[in-house]
């Protein structure tokens, strides 16, 4: 049935220009009056994995080989596979098309567990500086890199995909309930540097660009 | 609010993102022969050191995992490695 | 308006630029770059505010708002530190504290009342008889006190915080703070510098002597300040006070915003892995009679209106110092055009060569061993009485300012309220910060050096050290580091503690509670003989000044007094906040951070009145009738809706996923059929219940578990808790967000249900405590259990959050027939109740175990091997007679319900009410109790107190549970 429709947790106070039927999904492509960034997209469409084992290390999800060590992550072919702890990675499909999710056990589909961000461009670090203690300058860490911890006082997930000015770039889950204080968060904070909305056609450049 | 904790999996970090999980104290007890003031014992008596002692914290805000950790009660200062559970 | 100098290198004014504020109800201007103290300097107001107790004309005297001489109210905020508040256009400043003015205030004649008021009088003569403390109170708090804040006051402004972090915090942007950044960041380390004053430079950036090779402190300020711009990985905040350090080198502080920075305030909270505490000195009080009269001020205060501000402080400079300092203000005010008649300075010798001679030069009179003992003049100085120091031979001189100035003291404060400990050091008469924390690391002037070289070179150690910390830079980096102090000058001799004999009844050591000496002879004389307990008797430093002006002066003072032959007494204890603060800075963004379910906005718009319960929000009732009848009374004869999308979702699963499941439920789950549904709870060690839910099994060692919305976000830390030395392999996924739960309830929800699903609903296709997963319209997917929480034939749907919208709708299109409705969280609590199923937390408290509530049935006594968290509790419990039952109650005579929470009494408290409502369904008033046992049998009379009810006591009977449907028919229809 094409009329039933999967809805967002997010919501932006802005007109889209360009929207795609996907999944029963309407994703955004495009707002109006993007601006030069920095960006904030909605990307809780994109699939989420939960892979938890205590054989991890036998796991090749996707063909690709997850980090050794507890918050490396690895992106490739479209995936992010972020190493948790000991037992536990979580993986994001962020670009191409759509997947299907493997057949065994030791997955969970957490596409819906989650609110699914990234914040896009070179202040982004100021930004999330207003509502974290957490180190995304951290010089010893190599992107992309994981951190867990708190961000406006609600535990997230958050990889740091690039630290290269313009190109400056992370993307965030935390529990799907929190979606809109969480964006309201972001967007008050982000507010100084000029932060809006844009849609996945600007987040999927952007990983094209990595 | 000083407090950090260092977790083997995500490093140091604030205090809050922890939960306390109490003194070490070893596994639970067997069922067998469990009297109830052996198992009061094993619950409620806490040796409540002043000074170095193995206690248990859990990582809520972050990678959820329980470890055991070596920390001066007196001074709130972590000591040594904390040994990693998960 | 006075005049103002333009042409001084060191200036931070623009005169070109007016700002207009209103004071008194008047405009007047100050320039750009004025704080509003200068601007009313620079306009003529020399008594800023009235003292607290005496009423005494107070005016500037540090600059650096050390004491609330200079406290005013601001745009309607009171207690603002006009000192180092910068002026912006449109101000509208205020006196506090006065009765007319601060220049003709009425309360002025408190000050001659002094005798009547000594140390500890509140404590002394306030309280017998005890009635009259609050008539006194209201009197004394009227005359005392310094700002009044009105109870409608909101703080204008945006308030914000940032967590930056970084290796090395440097506490202190003067000379040696630069130093010990610029050596920390040239290892490659982050460095945060963080500076109280508006710019760079500390005591060097107002000095225009020479510093070395003929370059001026001021150049060479600029330099350094340059260079520490220019550094990458230097961050500087400016105008950011230092307001707290702690435990693991957290450094809190407040930065003022400029025009250009989108807050007025925000709260900064700095984790480094090493910290340098360079803050250098204030200027220690000298104690005279009258010493804090209008007029008398600082050194470092009067060569900063000059030199920062490009305002002479008066005509007529009297000094009385004890340092170079004064000297060389001295010099520079002269060289400004004020006549000065003439410089006590309390040092017979050690003045620096080069300023006794430009003194010379300029025929500035000089004596050696003389000190000011007291200034006349009502309301500001008009001439002071200096005496040589054994008070031998004395003399009256004209003035109409006094540059009044002991000795300096450390600003110890970062170190010592991260517990270093401190020492009195006779040489530098400091008392000296030692055993420093870990990782911290202390340089500059505060450590007693006063030539210009050494400072600098005392910071860059530091700054190596801290670089040693973060293993960024070698051993020998270090030892070369502190060869290059070993041949520079040690710490300067400080001045001692001299006064001239007086009998100190007008000499202030704390200005703030108007404290003088006489108040710490009193104080002492009654055996409060340390700072400590002198502090609390006296008031001394208990003011918004944070003990700015008492601080050392009250410790040397107390030895000096009792003749103590080693300074053992230390000064009082410094806690954060190290400077007074905004309240609306340290509450920053304060965003609300709560869950909402996936229909939130439906929920919104059909009119449901919201409450937050844990994380959540959720709509509790649908209509102002809190009774929520009508959602009741439709849910028992039609139909209704809930969201429950809150519920605790858990998938667990891996080779020990039922090891851990049956470590932490009390029943036996080996048990479970596949596509059933299974009850069951959670007990702690102590037995007791703590959660309680569903569980259903998905296939081997492949489980879906409920748990109540409380206890969601514990779930997992719990059962990993409980398993944690069994080294199990299981997997936890939190679904709880992942899952929207519909709960369709009522007589007619199976006709709903069949309209938009394919399965067969039929009581024989989908039974009673049943598990189904279909597809709704080929594209949903739902996990369906029949339950009957409220009691009625009831489907929980639990289905993917984004999809949940869309199967509401749906189900709504097909329940419009039979008139479905919304109901909330309140109407399911009073549906439930009158069935008797718990809500744990509001059936149970803490102490409540699983037998108490009458769940013993969930309880497998036989399944053994699992050491199942509480059952070794409960296997005691089972014998014990004496614990609190819970049973259900029925109101006598048709009586309304008790509150929930009322007490249940006869002659001592016997339990209390769990919920209780007036039932619609029964029309009757019902509830459930938690009583002692010997009270829990039907029939029993129940008498229960409720707050407030002055004694009218309602009753009750136990009745047999549960009230409604016993059989339990309707929900398996």
């Amino acid at each position: 049935m094409k009329d039933i429709k999967r809805y967002s947790p997010v919501e932006f106070k802005v007109t889209p220009l360009k929207i795609e039927n996907r999944d029963h999904w309407d994703v955004v492509l495009e707002y109006h009056n993007e601006g030069d960034g920095p960006w904030l997209v909605d990307l809780c469409h994109r699939p989420r994995l939960d892979l938890q084992t205590g054989h991890l290390n036998v796991k090749k999800p996707f063909g690709i080989t997850i980090p050794a060590i507890p918050g490396q992550s690895v992106l490739e072919k479209g995936f992010l596979i972020n190493r948790m702890n000991r037992i536990q990675s979580s993986i994001y499909h962020l670009g191409g098309d759509a997947v299907e999710i493997p057949n065994e056990t030791e997955y969970t589909d957490v596409t819906e567990a989650t609110v699914f961000l990234a914040i896009i461009g070179a202040p982004v670090f100021a930004i999330c500086e207003k509502l974290s203690s957490l180190d995304f300058r951290d010089k010893t860490r190599e992107t992309p890199f994981l951190l867990q911890g708190p961000f406006s006082h609600v535990p997230c997930q958050i990889v740091t995909l690039s630290r290269d000015g313009e190109k400056s770039g992370m993307v965030l889950t935390c529990s799907r309930g929190y979606a809109k204080d969480m964006v309201d968060a972001i967007v008050h904070a982000g507010e100084e540097f000029g932060l809006k909305p844009a849609g996945e056609k600007r987040f999927s450049d952007w990983i094209d660009s990595l | 609010m000083a407090l950090t904790i260092t977790c083997p999996i995500c490093g140091k970090r604030n205090g809050y993102e922890f939960r306390y999980g109490g003194e070490e104290k070893g596994p639970r007890p067997d069922e067998k022969d469990l009297t109830p003031e052996s198992w009061c014992d094993y619950v409620h008596m806490n040796k409540c050191v002043a000074g170095v002692q193995q206690e248990w914290w859990f990582h809520r805000d972050g990678c959820g995992s329980w470890f055991t950790i070596f920390r001066d009660t007196t001074t709130n200062l972590e000591k040594e490695t904390p040994e990693a559970q998960e | 308006m006075m005049s103002r100098f333009n042409h001084l290198p060191t200036l931070k004014i623009d005169t070109s630029d007016k700002i207009p504020f209103t004071y008194r109800g008047k405009t007047y201007y100050g320039t750009k770059g004025d704080t509003v103290a200068t601007a009313l300097y620079a306009n003529g107001v020399r008594i800023y505010a009235r003292s607290l107790k005496y009423h005494r004309p107070r005016g500037l005297y540090s600059m650096d708002g050390e004491c609330s001489n200079t406290m005013m109210e601001i745009n309607g905020t009171p207690n603002v530190r006009t000192e180092t508040t910068l002026l912006k256009p449109g101000m509208v400043i205020k006196e506090q504290n006065v009765k007319g003015s601060a220049k003709n205030d009425m309360l002025g004649f408190l000050d001659k009342m002094d005798w009547a008021m000594p140390a500890g009088f509140y404590y002394d003569t306030m309280h017998k008889p005890a009635k009259i403390w609050p008539v006194a109170m209201k009197q004394i708090r009227k005359a005392a006190g310094i700002g009044k804040l009105s109870p409608d006051h909101h703080m204008p402004g945006k308030y914000d915080e940032i967590y930056p972090t970084c290796d090395v915090c440097v506490i202190g942007g003067g000379p040696a703070g630069m130093k010990a950044a610029l050596a920390a960041a040239e290892k490659g380390l982050r460095v945060i510098l963080i500076e109280n004053r508006p710019w760079l430079g500390g005591h060097f950036d107002y000095r225009t002597t020479e510093y070395v090779n003929r370059q001026t402190h001021h150049d060479r300020a600029v330099q350094l300040a340059k260079e520490v711009e220019n550094t990458d990985n230097i961050r500087v905040f400016t105008h950011t006070a230092n307001v707290g350090t702690y435990n693991n080198n957290l450094i809190t502080g407040f930065q003022v915003g400029t025009e250009k920075d989108s807050f007025t305030e925000r709260y900064i909270e700095i984790r480094a892995n090493s910290v340098v505490v360079a803050t250098g000195c204030i200027e220690r009080p000298l104690l005279f009679e009258n010493n804090e009269r209008p007029g008398v001020m600082q050194a470092g205060c009067a060569l900063r209106l000059a030199n920062t501000y490009g305002l002479l402080p008066g005509k007529t400079g009297v000094f009385s110092i004890g340092h170079d300092l004064g000297l060389e203000a001295a010099v520079a005010l002269h060289d400004l055009g004020m006549t000065i008649p003439m410089i006590a300075d309390i040092r017979q010798d050690g003045q620096d060569p080069s300023l006794v001679k430009a003194l010379a030069d300029r025929k500035i009179p000089l004596q050696r061993g003389w000190v000011a003992i007291e200034v006349h003049g009502k309301k500001q100085v008009q001439k002071v009485t200096l005496k040589s120091v054994d008070g031998a031979v004395g003399k009256t001189v004209d003035c109409d300012v006094l540059v009044a100035s002991a000795g300096f003291t450390p600003l110890t404060g970062p170190l010592v309220v991260n517990q270093a400990k401190q020492k009195y050091d006779p040489h530098t008469n400091f008392f000296l910060p030692t055993d420093l924390p870990r990782k911290m690391h202390a340089a500059g002037r505060l450590l007693g050096f006063e030539n210009s070289r050494t400072i600098e070179a005392s910071g860059h150690l530091a700054g190596i050290q801290a670089a040693y910390d973060c293993e960024s830079c070698s051993i020998a980096d270090l030892g070369e580091a502190k060869k290059a102090m070993e041949s520079l000058p040690g710490p300067a001799r400080g001045t001692k503690l001299v006064m001239a004999p007086v009998k100190g009844r007008k000499t202030f050591i704390c200005f703030d509670e108007d404290t003088s000496i006489k108040n710490i002879k009193q104080s002492i004389d009654k055996g409060f003989d340390v700072p400590e307990l002198i502090k609390r008797f006296s008031g001394a430093g208990l003011g918004p000044g944070q003990a700015g002006i008492p601080g050392h002066n009250l410790p040397l003072f107390t030895a000096r007094y009792q003749a103590l032959p080693d300074i053992k007494i230390r000064p009082t204890t410094v806690r954060p906040p190290l400077v007074p603060t905004l309240i609306a800075t340290y509450a920053g963004t304060n965003h609300t951070m709560l869950k909402r379910t996936p229909i939130d906005d439906l929920q919104r718009k059909d009119g449901g009145i919201f409450r937050n319960i844990g994380v959540w929000q959720r709509a509790r009732y649908f209509s102002r009738d809190f009774t929520a009848k009508k959602e009741i009374e439709n849910v028992r004869n039609n139909v209704g809706m809930l969201d429950g999308s809150t519920l605790g979702k858990f998938r667990i699963h891996g080779p020990d996923a039922l090891n851990a499941l049956q470590r932490v439920y009390v029943s036996d789950l080996s048990k479970i059929k596949e596509g059933r549904v299974k009850y069951t709870a959670m007990c702690n060690d102590d037995g007791c219940v703590i959660d309680d839910g569903v569980v259903i099994k998905l296939g081997e060692n492949d489980y879906y578990f409920s748990t109540s919305t409380g206890r969601a976000g514990q779930t997992i830390e719990w059962i990993r808790y409980h398993t944690r030395y069994d080294n199990w392999d299981f997997s936890l996924v939190n679904l709880t967000d992942a899952m929207g739960v519909i709960n369709l309830s009522g007589p007619n929800a199976r006709k709903v249900l069949e309209k938009v699903v394919d399965i067969d609903v039929s009581n024989e296709g989908f039974g009673f405590s049943e598990y189904k997963e279909f597809l709704v319209a080929d594209t949903i997917p739902v996990k369906a259990m029949r339950l009957g929480f409220v009691g009625e034939l009831s489907y929980e749907l639990h289905v993917s959050a984004s999809y949940m919208k869309a199967l509401w709708l749906m189900l709504w299109e097909a329940g419009k027939e039979f008139k479905i409705q919304n109901f909330g969280v309140e109407a399911q609590n009073v549906l439930r109740m009158e069935k008797c199923h718990v809500i744990l937390g509001q059936e149970s408290e803490q102490r409540t175990n699983l037998l108490d509530i009458g769940m013993g049935f969930l309880w497998a006594r036989k399944k053994t091997g699992y050491k199942t968290v509480g059952v070794a509790a409960l296997a005691q419990a089972q014998q014990d007679n004496t614990r609190l039952k819970l049973v259900g109650f029925k109101m006598e005579n048709n009586g309304r319900a008790p509150r929930d929470g009322a007490l249940i009494v006869d002659d001592r408290i016997r339990g209390h009410v769990c919920t209780a409502r007036n039932s619609f369904s029964l029309n009757e008033a019902v509830g459930m109790a938690l009583v002692e046992g010997d009270m829990s049998q039907v029939g029993t009379r129940l008498a229960f107190y409720e707050d407030e009810c002055n004694g009218e006591l309602i009753y009750g009977t136990v009745v047999e549970t549960p009230f409604y449907d016993p059989s339990g028919q309707r929900m398996k229809m």
